[in-house]
């Protein structure tokens, strides 16, 4: 059975429930079978350990809940089988977020090329460094530091 | 045997609506497998706000859908008013409905229009574009921009409502009605219409649910959510309307909903023109200077019914002047991953129906 850390109601009027992303499937599962449907999954990068954050929601109670976990080796489990709206939401944080999610069967970019250096919306990624992506014939993308060798 | 081909549709191509691309793998003209790539439109609108003051960054969310671009700078200010516990004045609010329903016209306007130009109508395209430039011009005439508009402001909006404006809306609205008429029946007195879209795109609820879908396509495969009637923001709790549904779950539901949204919307705006109150237009807190330096702490997640379905925005503040995380969790984004499972085994030309019907902006699917 999940432990629930701590419940609290956040300023929009959410109840937000922190857990350990130990018990994350098995209380998605809990949620899933009481007929919760995934809406957003965001990821914020607080230096030290990031932040994974589930938006569920009950469309018969109109119950919307926020579930929190942490993580601080960037691996969270991936909760693609329980709800297929995850599959791109976990990519694009995996994308611009870095985030591992451990299980999910695809787990590449989304949004950038998959040679893209970094994970734009870490807090130490370096804005100043410009990388130029090219396409060639057969529609694959192609990235470089070179700025003659892309757009 | 059988003929593999895989074919390109898109980056730029007229029935992606934006830039996204399909790499579609043929069987001679059956579809077996739809692989969606987005991206080319993505200008990191969630990183630049973290860059930005908190009243910067509403021209960022009106050109994520900039069709709507009235419900996007909504959803972003709701979730910033309740971040910094700004309170709206009633005025406000009401003007801010009656924006947010021309947008939600505005909007559906181009939808049904460019699912005519998919099917080969061009005519209902140019009479519904010519309804969609008279709701711009009111907006010109309420905050100078046409298509992103930067109307609202946090703590209420721009400008005030004069008689001219509101003239306007009422000679608009009262046009509109018969209009609207006219275009659908356009639609509805075709026979390639009927063809084209009854029976095809089929989208089972329990599909839609799984993965995320919202709005009108949801609304189409039978479950009636809607945030402005599940948890009403503004005064949508004090007017009255219904939410269509459809139980076909094909395309031709999913535009007899937005049609039928259509004249709701029209319901909306009537009565919110009759019961706008006098005062105030903003919150005297905000002064021009002190935009500035509002600070806020916490987390907040707040949504909006916007055209393709619920728009939520995420704010983490840290007691900064600046945001410290902005996420949007974008309808259009959920919508276009079912399109490979709703066009799997069907025609090629039915894939180009199919992606016209789900209406997705490319601006809002990679922001």
């Amino acid at each position: 059975m999940y432990k629930i850390i701590s419940e609290e109601t956040d300023k929009s009027g959410m109840k937000v429930l922190n857990i350990d992303k130990a018990d994350l499937i098995e209380l998605m599962e809990d949620y899933r079978n009481r007929r919760y449907y995934l809406s957003s999954i965001t990821g914020v990068d607080m230096k030290d350990h990031i932040d994974v954050i589930y938006h569920i929601h009950n469309f018969d109670k109109n119950d919307y809940i926020c579930v929190k976990i942490s993580t601080s080796d960037e691996k969270v489990p991936s909760i693609a089988n329980i709800w297929k709206a995850a599959v791109v939401d976990e990519r694009e944080q995996y994308d611009l977020m870095g985030i591992i999610f451990e299980g999910h069967e695809n787990l590449r970019r989304i949004l950038l090329p998959d040679e893209w250096v970094g994970h734009p919306l870490r807090k130490d990624y370096d804005l100043n460094k410009v990388q130029y992506i090219s396409m060639d014939r057969d529609g694959n993308e192609h990235v470089s530091f070179d700025d003659k060798e892309g757009w | 045997m059988s003929h593999w081909i895989e074919l390109n549709i898109g980056p730029v191509h007229p029935s992606t609506h934006g830039i996204y691309r399909f790499r579609v793998k043929l069987n001679e003209e059956t579809v077996e497998d739809v692989d969606i790539t987005i991206g080319y439109l993505h200008r990191n609108a969630e990183k630049i706000c973290e860059l930005n003051y908190f009243v910067n960054n509403t021209i960022y969310f009106d050109r994520m859908d900039y069709i709507d671009a009235m419900n996007m700078e909504l959803g972003y200010l709701r979730a910033v008013e309740a971040l910094t516990d700004m309170e709206v004045p009633e005025r406000a609010q009401w003007i801010r409905m009656i924006m947010a329903e021309l947008s939600r016209i505005a909007a559906r306007m181009v939808g049904i229009g460019a699912l005519g130009l998919d099917v080969g109508m061009l005519t209902p395209f140019f009479h519904t574009f010519h309804e969609r430039e008279k709701i711009q011009r009111i907006f010109v005439e309420a905050s100078g921009g046409r298509q992103e508009v930067n109307y609202m402001s946090i703590g209420g909006v721009y400008q005030d409502f004069n008689d001219k404006i509101i003239e306007e809306i009422r000679e608009f609205i009262s046009e509109f009605k018969g209009k609207l008429e006219e275009i659908v029946k356009m639609f509805t007195d075709s026979e390639i219409f009927w063809q084209r879209n009854v029976g095809t795109g089929i989208l089972e609820p329990d599909i839609a649910l799984d993965y995320g879908v919202t709005g009108p396509m949801l609304r189409a495969s039978g479950i009636p959510y809607d945030v402005r009637k599940d948890s009403p923001y503004l005064f949508y709790d004090k007017v009255n309307f219904d939410v269509p549904i459809a139980r076909t779950k094909d395309n031709m539901g999913r535009f007899l909903v937005k049609v039928e949204e259509l004249r709701q919307s029209i319901r909306i705006i009537e009565q919110c023109l009759a019961k706008l109150p006098d005062g105030p237009y903003f919150n005297p807190k905000t002064k021009k200077s002190a935009m500035l330096l509002l600070k806020g702490q916490g987390d907040v997640f707040t949504r909006v019914e916007s055209e393709s379905g619920e728009f939520g925005v995420f704010i983490r503040g840290d007691g900064g002047v600046k945001p410290y995380r902005v996420h949007a969790r974008s309808p259009s984004f959920k919508n276009l991953a079912v399109v490979p499972i709703m066009t799997r085994g069907s025609l090629i030309a039915d894939l180009i129906i199919t992606i016209a019907s789900v209406d997705a902006v490319a601006g809002e699917v990679d922001r």
